[in-house]
């Protein structure tokens, strides 16, 4: 007997620490992202998928999830919005409902970030002692890319205006001719 | 004693006048003053300052190797907003010039002596001052491509520079129209077009950390300039969805809707050999 | 309810007024025209006659009135607009168009086809000698082709009427005699009606088939030019010149002619004027008869009549007779 108890005291442990793919709260939300890193380059855009479950057994009343975009790397300054314009989503699930929402990023600088998802109470009634519930970390792996294009900025800022000089120069010529 | 007049053209037509077979008044003054505009020599001078400003603008932002890839969306910005406000700028200067200019240089009353429509006349002219926006915003398209390609918005920015900037170019050419049409004087016409441009078009360039509130929020709807480029602004540096932010198109339109309707009312009463009624 | 049927008129006038607040610029004009009539329009600056041809051509919209041109009335402007030409008193011209292409565009206005408004433009440029620069700019063209110009334009619809404001103004008399010519073939060649409205009372005399006179708006005299003169009532007189030692022989014969007043004039002793009495009775059209008896008594005299010259005989006289009477 005392094996016995030991083994599921071990059991329910590891089962503790195991990482999971989504993380329960103590309101019976989970929210879970589609991926766990993206690799793009600069400016490159792609989309961010979250499930979010209510678990518990009770309506879980207006939620919001919101997407935030950090550094990593420490000095590199990170505006979320710049990254996506509309990082805010408002929703309410009933028990055992769950609902897919999605966030079109652009990776406007280059470097490690990542993203992650946090789902508040939301609303007049929010107590403000409520937890948070938080998705696990999105990596971003955001190559450089050289968006400086001088090489191709230099015939057409001279051909066009050389063109239509010329073009405003022969027709006033032959304008003038036709006195 | 009523007296019912009968009328009766006397004359056997010698001319193809009674059934005519040519296209339509409004097509033939807007193809003309095209022409002239074009043959002339005017267009394609303004074209070509209108692109060495362009050229100065892409080269400095594309050298510049400072820029981050935000801020080279907002040299997109300000590109297109510097080819709208140019393009807008020389429509208007060109319908400011369409009435009181032909009243001055004596030409306006061998026009209104002819079957075209006064609202005819108005529509050519329209067209013609039109042309001038298209050919702007032709021009700018690869200076655009050039610097928005390399930031992924090159598609969004030409479709909303050519739509924002056609709604704006549609309601000051216009105004200016109206403006021309009730001046006597083409100076008058020409002053008053550029100055009512410039007030519309200063509070684009105020710092953006001056007070704010909801009169100044107002005052920023209600100018159809100052909205259209704040859109162009939330869709390319912000990146808001095409959708978001249509408040800022709702003055630019309404302006469209007035002035087109005021020239489309009142322009029979307008377009006359002098401003302000049967003068002579 | 009488039912007016337009007789066989070109241009109807009635009762035309146009005013201006309390200036009367057009007070109650009325006059007919007829096809292949070169109408005369005269009156001093100010007398109405721009802003009659501007209400007859729907550019001025009358006070009130009525009118029609070709048989067409004045609510219907697109066709009277179809049916009329008009060179105007100041109009102006686009510098850089050529000859050629402002003939063109003018055509494509009245409805023409491309190809025919080429052919237009050609056979006008002709007709008025502007072919051989129907290449070049319009800014590049002296006053005289300026104005054929424009009188081209005003033949571009083949007009049953047309209006020429002031045709000759600035032009040279090399350049005036054209203009005029063009005007008799645009009137005998085409059967067109035209309205003249000029200053110079020699070209009406010269072409004009009627006149009508205005004055502070108002119509003083409307017909033929010997009706107005005799309307008028122009004091009919004449001066002979002879030689200086026969003047007295040459009175004393002119003495014996009856109804006769004869005077000295000043510092011209060789000449002297002769006019008929006002109490005379005589009729206005046998006053040049009486006077050239004057002629006939002095010759049998045996005076040699070096020059003899009519007064009152012309148009210019009854015009400023007129326009002072109405004035005063």
């Amino acid at each position: 007997m005392t094996r016995g108890i030991l083994l599921t005291v071990i059991l329910i442990s590891l089962l503790m620490l195991t990482p999971a793919a989504a993380v329960a709260s103590p309101v019976g939300v989970t929210v879970a992202p589609d991926r766990s890193d993206v690799s793009t380059v600069l400016g490159g855009r792609f989309t961010l998928k979250t499930e979010v479950t209510n678990t518990g057994s009770v309506p879980t009343g207006v939620l919001l999830a919101h997407l935030n975009v950090a550094s990593v790397q420490g000095d590199i300054y990170v505006d979320p919005e710049d990254w996506s314009p509309a990082r805010s989503q408002e929703f309410s699930l009933q028990p055992g409902d769950s609902r897919m929402l999605s966030w079109e990023i652009q990776a406007v600088n280059s470097g490690k970030f990542a993203a992650y998802v946090v789902v508040l109470p939301f609303g007049e009634e929010v107590a403000g002692t409520e937890e948070l519930v938080v998705s696990p970390l999105v990596k971003l792996d955001v190559a450089p890319r050289s968006t400086v294009s001088a090489g191709l900025a230099l015939p057409v800022v001279v051909l066009i205006p050389l063109a239509l000089g010329a073009t405003a120069a022969v027709t006033l010529i032959r304008a003038r001719r036709r006195t | 004693m009523t007296t019912v007049v009968k009328s009766r053209d006397l004359r056997a037509p010698r001319n193809a006048l009674d059934r005519p077979a040519g296209r339509s008044g409004w097509l033939v003054v807007a193809g003309q003053e095209v022409q002239d505009l074009w043959k002339s020599g005017r267009g394609p001078l303004l074209l070509f300052c209108f692109s060495v400003l362009l050229s100065a603008v892409t080269y400095l932002a594309s050298t510049n190797q400072a820029l981050n890839f935000l801020e080279r969306r907002e040299a997109v910005n300000l590109l297109l907003q510097f080819a709208v406000a140019v393009g807008v700028l020389v429509t208007l200067i060109v319908s400011a010039d369409g009435i009181s200019g032909e009243r001055e240089r004596g030409t306006l009353e061998s026009l209104l002596v002819t079957p075209v429509s006064r609202r005819g006349i108005i529509a050519g002219k329209l067209i013609a001052a039109l042309s001038l926006w298209l050919a702007a915003f032709l021009v700018s398209v690869p200076y655009v491509w050039v610097l928005a390609r390399a930031v992924g918005i090159l598609s969004k920015a030409l479709i909303l520079g050519l739509v924002v900037g056609t709604i704006v170019a549609i309601g000051m050419a216009s105004i200016g129209l109206l403006i021309s049409a009730v001046c006597n004087s083409n100076k008058t016409s020409l002053a008053a077009s550029a100055f009512l441009l410039l007030i519309l078009f200063a509070p684009t360039q105020l710092p953006s950390g001056l007070p704010q509130g909801w009169f100044f929020d107002v005052l920023q709807l209600a100018n159809p300039v100052a909205s259209a480029l704040s859109y162009l602004t939330t869709q390319l540096v912000q990146g808001a969805h095409w959708t978001e932010d249509l408040v800022y198109l709702v003055s630019p339109v309404i302006t469209v809707v007035l002035a087109g309707g005021a020239l489309i009312l009142f322009g029979p009463g307008i377009v006359r050999l002098r401003a302000g009624g049967d003068a002579g | 309810m009488s039912e007016r049927l337009m007789a066989n008129s070109t241009v109807e006038a009635v009762n035309l007024t146009k005013r201006y607040g309390t200036r009367t610029a057009v007070d109650d004009v009325s006059f007919t025209t007829r096809p292949g009539d070169i109408v005369g329009l005269l009156g001093p600056n100010g007398a109405g006659k721009t802003t009659t041809i501007r209400l007859l051509t729907t550019v001025l919209t009358p006070t009130s009135g009525q009118f029609w041109i070709a048989g067409h009335p004045w609510t219907s402007p697109d066709e009277i607009r179809r049916r009329v030409g008009v060179l105007p008193e100041s109009g102006g011209y686009p510098g850089f168009q050529t000859g050629q292409e402002y003939l063109h565009y003018h055509a494509l206005l009245y409805g023409f086809t491309g190809a025919k408004a080429t052919g237009i433009a050609d056979s006008l440029l002709a007709e008025v000698g502007l072919d051989d620069r129907a290449g070049s700019r319009i800014s590049g063209y002296s006053r005289g082709m300026r104005q054929r110009l424009g009188i081209a334009r005003a033949l571009v619809n083949n007009p049953a009427v047309v209006f020429f404001d002031e045709p000759n103004l600035g032009l040279d008399p090399a350049g005036q005699s054209q203009v005029l010519e063009i005007i008799r073939r645009v009137a005998h060649g085409r059967g067109a009606t035209v309205i003249l409205s000029t200053h110079m009372l020699s070209e009406v005399e010269e072409v004009c088939s009627r006149v009508i006179i205005l004055n502070e708006g108002s119509l003083v005299a409307s017909g033929t030019v010997g009706d107005v003169m005799r309307t008028a009532e122009v004091e009919r007189a004449a001066q002979l010149r002879v030689p200086t030692n026969l003047i007295e022989r040459a009175r004393r014969a002119l003495s014996e002619v009856p109804d006769l007043v004869i005077e000295r004039t000043d510092g011209r002793p060789d000449v002297v004027r002769i006019s008929l009495r006002t109490s005379a009775g005589v009729a206005a059209d046998e006053t040049s008869e009486r006077l050239n008896a004057a002629i006939v008594a002095v010759a049998a005299a045996n005076v040699p009549v070096l020059s003899y010259e009519m007064e009152g005989a012309r148009l210019t006289d009854a015009f400023l007779q007129m326009t002072r009477r109405a004035a005063s």
